[in-house]
Protein backbone atom coordinates (compact mmCIF):
# COMPACT_ATOMS: atom_id res chain seq x y z
CA UNK A 1 0.00 0.00 0.00
CA UNK A 2 2.83 2.34 1.00
CA UNK A 3 4.83 1.52 -2.13
CA UNK A 4 1.76 2.29 -4.24
CA UNK A 5 1.69 5.85 -2.83
CA UNK A 6 5.45 6.16 -3.32
CA UNK A 7 5.15 5.21 -6.99
CA UNK A 8 2.37 7.79 -7.43
CA UNK A 9 4.45 10.53 -5.78
CA UNK A 10 7.63 9.73 -7.76
CA UNK A 11 5.78 9.56 -11.10
CA UNK A 12 4.00 12.86 -10.32
CA UNK A 13 7.33 14.56 -9.56
CA UNK A 14 8.89 13.21 -12.79
CA UNK A 15 5.85 14.35 -14.79
CA UNK A 16 6.02 17.81 -13.18
CA UNK A 17 9.73 18.15 -14.03
CA UNK A 18 9.05 17.12 -17.65
CA UNK A 19 6.20 19.63 -17.95
CA UNK A 20 8.44 22.38 -16.52
CA UNK A 21 11.22 21.53 -18.99
CA UNK A 22 8.74 21.61 -21.86
CA UNK A 23 7.44 24.98 -20.62
CA UNK A 24 10.98 26.40 -20.50
CA UNK A 25 11.58 25.20 -24.08
CA UNK A 26 8.33 26.77 -25.26
CA UNK A 27 8.85 30.19 -23.66
CA UNK A 28 12.60 30.49 -24.36
CA UNK A 29 13.38 33.04 -27.05
CA UNK A 30 15.66 32.31 -30.01
CA UNK A 31 19.25 33.33 -29.38
CA UNK A 32 19.57 35.61 -32.43
CA UNK A 33 20.28 39.26 -31.79
CA UNK A 34 20.35 38.94 -28.05
CA UNK A 35 22.20 41.14 -25.63
CA UNK A 36 24.50 38.55 -24.13
CA UNK A 37 26.54 38.25 -20.98
CA UNK A 38 30.31 38.11 -21.00
CA UNK A 39 32.96 38.18 -18.29
CA UNK A 40 34.46 41.10 -20.25
CA UNK A 41 31.52 43.43 -19.61
CA UNK A 42 32.69 46.35 -17.47
CA UNK A 43 36.31 45.27 -17.98
CA UNK A 44 38.98 46.98 -20.09
CA UNK A 45 38.67 45.85 -23.69
CA UNK A 46 41.31 43.38 -24.88
CA UNK A 47 44.13 45.02 -26.72
CA UNK A 48 43.69 45.04 -30.50
CA UNK A 49 46.61 45.96 -32.68
CA UNK A 50 45.93 45.10 -36.30
CA UNK A 51 45.69 46.55 -39.77
CA UNK A 52 42.73 47.22 -41.98
CA UNK A 53 42.28 45.29 -45.22
CA UNK A 54 43.63 48.47 -46.86
CA UNK A 55 46.80 48.10 -44.77
CA UNK A 56 46.11 51.04 -42.47
CA UNK A 57 47.32 50.48 -38.89
CA UNK A 58 44.73 50.14 -36.12
CA UNK A 59 45.21 50.21 -32.35
CA UNK A 60 42.12 50.07 -30.15
CA UNK A 61 43.98 51.88 -27.34
CA UNK A 62 44.23 54.93 -29.57
CA UNK A 63 40.45 55.05 -30.02
CA UNK A 64 39.90 56.02 -26.38
CA UNK A 65 37.62 59.02 -26.10
CA UNK A 66 35.20 57.58 -28.67
CA UNK A 67 32.49 54.98 -28.49
CA UNK A 68 33.69 52.04 -30.56
CA UNK A 69 31.48 49.37 -32.12
CA UNK A 70 33.14 46.17 -33.33
CA UNK A 71 31.16 43.91 -35.61
CA UNK A 72 32.62 40.43 -36.20
CA UNK A 73 31.79 39.51 -39.76
CA UNK A 74 32.18 36.93 -42.51
CA UNK A 75 30.92 37.60 -46.03
CA UNK A 76 29.47 34.08 -46.37
CA UNK A 77 27.53 34.11 -43.10
CA UNK A 78 23.80 34.61 -43.74
CA UNK A 79 22.97 36.53 -40.52
CA UNK A 80 25.92 38.86 -41.30
CA UNK A 81 24.49 39.53 -44.75
CA UNK A 82 20.98 40.00 -43.31
CA UNK A 83 22.05 42.56 -40.70
CA UNK A 84 24.34 44.53 -43.01
CA UNK A 85 21.75 47.14 -44.06
CA UNK A 86 21.09 47.82 -40.36
CA UNK A 87 24.79 48.50 -39.82
CA UNK A 88 24.83 50.86 -42.82
CA UNK A 89 21.87 52.76 -41.31
CA UNK A 90 23.59 52.78 -37.92
CA UNK A 91 26.85 54.14 -39.39
CA UNK A 92 24.94 56.88 -41.24
CA UNK A 93 23.09 57.88 -38.07
CA UNK A 94 26.28 57.96 -35.99
CA UNK A 95 28.08 60.04 -38.63
CA UNK A 96 25.60 62.85 -37.99
CA UNK A 97 26.08 62.69 -34.21
CA UNK A 98 28.77 64.79 -32.47
CA UNK A 99 29.37 61.98 -30.00
CA UNK A 100 28.89 59.36 -32.72
CA UNK A 101 30.30 55.87 -32.36
CA UNK A 102 33.02 54.56 -34.65
CA UNK A 103 32.07 51.33 -36.37
CA UNK A 104 34.65 48.70 -37.31
CA UNK A 105 34.22 45.36 -38.98
CA UNK A 106 36.46 42.58 -37.71
CA UNK A 107 36.94 40.14 -40.56
CA UNK A 108 36.53 36.60 -39.25
CA UNK A 109 37.98 33.70 -41.26
CA UNK A 110 37.46 35.40 -44.62
CA UNK A 111 39.61 36.73 -47.45
CA UNK A 112 40.25 40.44 -47.96
CA UNK A 113 39.04 40.17 -51.57
CA UNK A 114 35.69 38.64 -50.57
CA UNK A 115 35.17 41.35 -47.94
CA UNK A 116 36.04 44.12 -50.42
CA UNK A 117 33.58 42.68 -52.96
CA UNK A 118 30.84 42.44 -50.35
CA UNK A 119 31.24 46.02 -49.17
CA UNK A 120 31.50 47.44 -52.67
CA UNK A 121 28.19 45.73 -53.53
CA UNK A 122 26.35 46.39 -50.26
CA UNK A 123 27.81 49.66 -49.03
CA UNK A 124 29.61 50.53 -45.82
CA UNK A 125 32.72 52.69 -45.89
CA UNK A 126 33.97 52.06 -42.38
CA UNK A 127 37.30 50.33 -41.65
CA UNK A 128 37.57 46.54 -41.87
CA UNK A 129 40.12 45.01 -39.51
CA UNK A 130 42.15 41.94 -40.34
CA UNK A 131 42.05 39.07 -37.86
CA UNK A 132 44.04 36.50 -39.79
CA UNK A 133 44.82 34.12 -36.93
CA UNK A 134 41.59 34.76 -35.02
CA UNK A 135 43.40 36.44 -32.12
CA UNK A 136 40.84 39.26 -31.86
CA UNK A 137 37.95 36.77 -31.91
CA UNK A 138 39.58 34.68 -29.17
CA UNK A 139 40.37 37.79 -27.09
CA UNK A 140 36.65 38.67 -27.13
CA UNK A 141 35.46 35.06 -26.87
CA UNK A 142 33.72 35.14 -30.25
CA UNK A 143 33.02 31.65 -31.54
CA UNK A 144 30.31 32.40 -34.10
CA UNK A 145 29.67 35.43 -36.25
CA UNK A 146 27.98 37.84 -36.27
CA UNK A 147 28.72 39.38 -32.92
CA UNK A 148 28.67 43.06 -32.08
CA UNK A 149 30.52 44.67 -29.18
CA UNK A 150 30.41 48.20 -27.81
CA UNK A 151 33.37 49.79 -26.03
CA UNK A 152 32.96 53.06 -24.16
CA UNK A 153 35.27 56.13 -24.42
CA UNK A 154 37.21 54.87 -21.37
CA UNK A 155 38.05 51.64 -23.15
CA UNK A 156 35.65 49.50 -21.10
CA UNK A 157 33.51 46.82 -22.71
CA UNK A 158 29.84 47.79 -22.33
CA UNK A 159 27.75 45.59 -24.61
CA UNK A 160 27.79 42.27 -26.40
CA UNK A 161 25.15 41.28 -28.93
CA UNK A 162 25.31 37.75 -30.27
CA UNK A 163 23.67 36.77 -33.53
CA UNK A 164 21.86 38.85 -36.12
CA UNK A 165 20.98 42.39 -35.06
CA UNK A 166 17.35 43.38 -35.03
CA UNK A 167 16.25 46.80 -36.30
CA UNK A 168 16.94 49.55 -33.78
CA UNK A 169 18.56 47.28 -31.19
CA UNK A 170 22.06 48.68 -31.49
CA UNK A 171 20.84 52.30 -31.57
CA UNK A 172 18.63 51.81 -28.51
CA UNK A 173 21.35 50.05 -26.54
CA UNK A 174 23.98 52.63 -27.45
CA UNK A 175 21.70 55.55 -26.48
CA UNK A 176 21.07 53.85 -23.15
CA UNK A 177 24.80 53.33 -22.60
CA UNK A 178 25.61 56.92 -23.57
CA UNK A 179 23.08 58.19 -21.05
CA UNK A 180 24.49 55.91 -18.37
CA UNK A 181 28.23 56.17 -18.92
CA UNK A 182 29.00 59.41 -20.75
CA UNK A 183 30.68 61.83 -18.36
CA UNK B 1 42.62 -19.75 5.27
CA UNK B 2 44.90 -17.25 6.94
CA UNK B 3 47.49 -17.54 4.12
CA UNK B 4 44.79 -16.92 1.52
CA UNK B 5 43.71 -13.75 3.31
CA UNK B 6 47.27 -12.43 3.49
CA UNK B 7 47.77 -13.08 -0.26
CA UNK B 8 44.64 -11.03 -1.06
CA UNK B 9 45.78 -8.31 1.31
CA UNK B 10 49.24 -8.21 -0.30
CA UNK B 11 47.67 -7.99 -3.77
CA UNK B 12 45.42 -5.13 -2.66
CA UNK B 13 48.38 -3.30 -1.19
CA UNK B 14 50.35 -3.79 -4.42
CA UNK B 15 47.49 -2.43 -6.54
CA UNK B 16 47.21 0.63 -4.27
CA UNK B 17 50.95 1.24 -4.48
CA UNK B 18 50.97 0.94 -8.28
CA UNK B 19 47.99 3.30 -8.57
CA UNK B 20 49.67 5.84 -6.29
CA UNK B 21 52.91 5.56 -8.28
CA UNK B 22 51.09 5.97 -11.60
CA UNK B 23 49.12 8.97 -10.36
CA UNK B 24 52.10 10.85 -8.96
CA UNK B 25 54.74 9.89 -11.53
CA UNK B 26 56.17 12.84 -13.40
CA UNK B 27 56.38 12.43 -17.16
CA UNK B 28 59.48 14.62 -17.34
CA UNK B 29 59.75 18.08 -18.88
CA UNK B 30 57.22 18.86 -21.63
CA UNK B 31 58.07 20.36 -24.98
CA UNK B 32 56.12 23.39 -26.20
CA UNK B 33 54.10 21.19 -28.54
CA UNK B 34 53.31 18.82 -25.63
CA UNK B 35 52.03 21.78 -23.63
CA UNK B 36 49.92 23.05 -26.55
CA UNK B 37 48.44 19.56 -27.03
CA UNK B 38 47.79 19.19 -23.30
CA UNK B 39 46.07 22.57 -22.94
CA UNK B 40 43.99 22.22 -26.11
CA UNK B 41 42.88 18.71 -25.13
CA UNK B 42 41.39 20.24 -21.94
CA UNK B 43 39.37 22.80 -23.93
CA UNK B 44 36.09 22.16 -25.74
CA UNK B 45 35.59 23.51 -29.24
CA UNK B 46 32.98 26.27 -28.71
CA UNK B 47 31.17 25.60 -32.00
CA UNK B 48 31.20 21.79 -32.06
CA UNK B 49 29.56 19.24 -29.81
CA UNK B 50 31.79 16.98 -27.78
CA UNK B 51 35.03 17.76 -29.59
CA UNK B 52 38.12 19.16 -27.98
CA UNK B 53 40.04 22.08 -29.45
CA UNK B 54 42.88 19.59 -29.92
CA UNK B 55 40.97 17.44 -32.43
CA UNK B 56 38.53 19.93 -33.96
CA UNK B 57 39.12 21.51 -37.36
CA UNK B 58 36.49 24.25 -36.84
CA UNK B 59 37.76 27.79 -37.37
CA UNK B 60 36.96 28.81 -33.77
CA UNK B 61 39.00 25.84 -32.49
CA UNK B 62 41.85 26.69 -34.83
CA UNK B 63 41.84 30.30 -33.56
CA UNK B 64 42.00 29.05 -29.95
CA UNK B 65 44.80 26.63 -30.85
CA UNK B 66 46.77 29.48 -32.43
CA UNK B 67 46.25 31.66 -29.35
CA UNK B 68 47.32 28.82 -27.01
CA UNK B 69 50.42 28.25 -29.15
CA UNK B 70 51.19 31.98 -29.06
CA UNK B 71 50.87 32.14 -25.27
CA UNK B 72 52.92 28.95 -24.76
CA UNK B 73 55.56 30.36 -27.11
CA UNK B 74 55.61 33.66 -25.23
CA UNK B 75 56.23 31.73 -22.02
CA UNK B 76 54.39 34.23 -19.83
CA UNK B 77 51.56 32.02 -18.62
CA UNK B 78 51.33 28.56 -17.07
CA UNK B 79 49.03 25.94 -18.57
CA UNK B 80 46.37 26.66 -15.93
CA UNK B 81 46.59 30.40 -16.59
CA UNK B 82 46.14 29.84 -20.33
CA UNK B 83 43.08 27.67 -19.68
CA UNK B 84 41.71 30.38 -17.34
CA UNK B 85 42.32 33.02 -20.03
CA UNK B 86 40.26 31.05 -22.56
CA UNK B 87 37.60 30.31 -19.92
CA UNK B 88 37.27 34.02 -19.08
CA UNK B 89 36.54 34.72 -22.75
CA UNK B 90 34.31 31.82 -23.73
CA UNK B 91 32.79 30.86 -20.36
CA UNK B 92 33.08 27.71 -18.29
CA UNK B 93 31.36 25.60 -20.99
CA UNK B 94 34.70 25.64 -22.82
CA UNK B 95 36.25 23.47 -20.09
CA UNK B 96 36.24 19.76 -20.88
CA UNK B 97 37.39 18.94 -17.35
CA UNK B 98 35.19 20.82 -14.86
CA UNK B 99 36.90 22.80 -12.12
CA UNK B 100 37.02 21.39 -8.60
CA UNK B 101 35.72 24.64 -7.07
CA UNK B 102 32.31 26.32 -6.92
CA UNK B 103 29.24 24.73 -8.47
CA UNK B 104 31.42 22.73 -10.89
CA UNK B 105 32.77 20.73 -7.93
CA UNK B 106 29.36 19.01 -7.72
CA UNK B 107 30.36 17.08 -10.85
CA UNK B 108 33.14 15.47 -8.81
CA UNK B 109 31.55 15.28 -5.38
CA UNK B 110 27.99 14.13 -6.24
CA UNK B 111 28.93 10.75 -7.79
CA UNK B 112 31.21 10.00 -4.83
CA UNK B 113 28.47 11.00 -2.37
CA UNK B 114 25.91 8.86 -4.21
CA UNK B 115 28.35 5.92 -4.27
CA UNK B 116 29.04 6.23 -0.52
CA UNK B 117 25.32 6.46 0.29
CA UNK B 118 24.50 3.48 -1.97
CA UNK B 119 27.30 1.38 -0.45
CA UNK B 120 26.18 2.28 3.09
CA UNK B 121 22.59 1.32 2.27
CA UNK B 122 23.73 -1.98 0.76
CA UNK B 123 25.96 -2.80 3.71
CA UNK B 124 23.22 -1.98 6.22
CA UNK B 125 20.74 -4.10 4.23
CA UNK B 126 23.16 -7.06 4.15
CA UNK B 127 23.82 -6.72 7.88
CA UNK B 128 20.08 -6.62 8.58
CA UNK B 129 19.41 -9.71 6.47
CA UNK B 130 22.34 -11.58 8.02
CA UNK B 131 21.25 -10.84 11.59
CA UNK B 132 17.74 -12.14 11.05
CA UNK B 133 17.35 -15.24 13.28
CA UNK B 134 15.13 -18.12 12.27
CA UNK B 135 11.79 -17.41 13.86
CA UNK B 136 10.45 -19.87 16.38
CA UNK B 137 7.03 -21.35 15.52
CA UNK B 138 4.08 -19.95 17.39
CA UNK B 139 1.59 -22.06 19.31
CA UNK B 140 -0.88 -21.75 16.42
CA UNK B 141 1.78 -22.99 13.97
CA UNK B 142 2.46 -25.98 16.21
CA UNK B 143 -1.27 -26.72 16.43
CA UNK B 144 -1.61 -26.59 12.66
CA UNK B 145 1.33 -28.94 12.19
CA UNK B 146 -0.05 -31.33 14.79
CA UNK B 147 -3.49 -31.32 13.09
CA UNK B 148 -1.89 -31.92 9.71
CA UNK B 149 0.17 -34.83 11.05
CA UNK B 150 -2.86 -36.30 12.76
CA UNK B 151 -4.86 -36.10 9.54
CA UNK B 152 -2.06 -37.78 7.62
CA UNK B 153 -1.77 -40.63 10.10
CA UNK B 154 -5.59 -41.15 10.01
CA UNK B 155 -5.48 -41.33 6.21
CA UNK B 156 -2.68 -43.88 6.39
CA UNK B 157 -4.65 -46.05 8.84
CA UNK B 158 -7.81 -45.78 6.71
Amino acid sequence: MRSKYLVKIVSSVVALVLVLLLWVLIISKPSDGQVARSPLLGQPAPSIVSTTIDDQPFDLQRRKGSWVVLNFFNSTCVPCINEHHLLVDFANREATNDNGAELYTVVNDDSDGAVRDFFSKNGGDWAKLKDDNGAIAVAFGVARVPETWVIDPNGLVRLRVTGELSAGLLEAQLDKLRAEFSS
Amino acid sequence: MKTKKSVWLAMLLLVCLLLAFGATRSGGPLTQQDRIDLVTSHLACPTCSGESVFVSRASAAEAIRTEVARQVGAGIRTDDEIISYIEQRFGSQVLLVPRSTGLDSLVWSLPVAVLIIAMSLLVSAFVRWGSRKSSTPSATDEMLVKDALAETSQDDEG
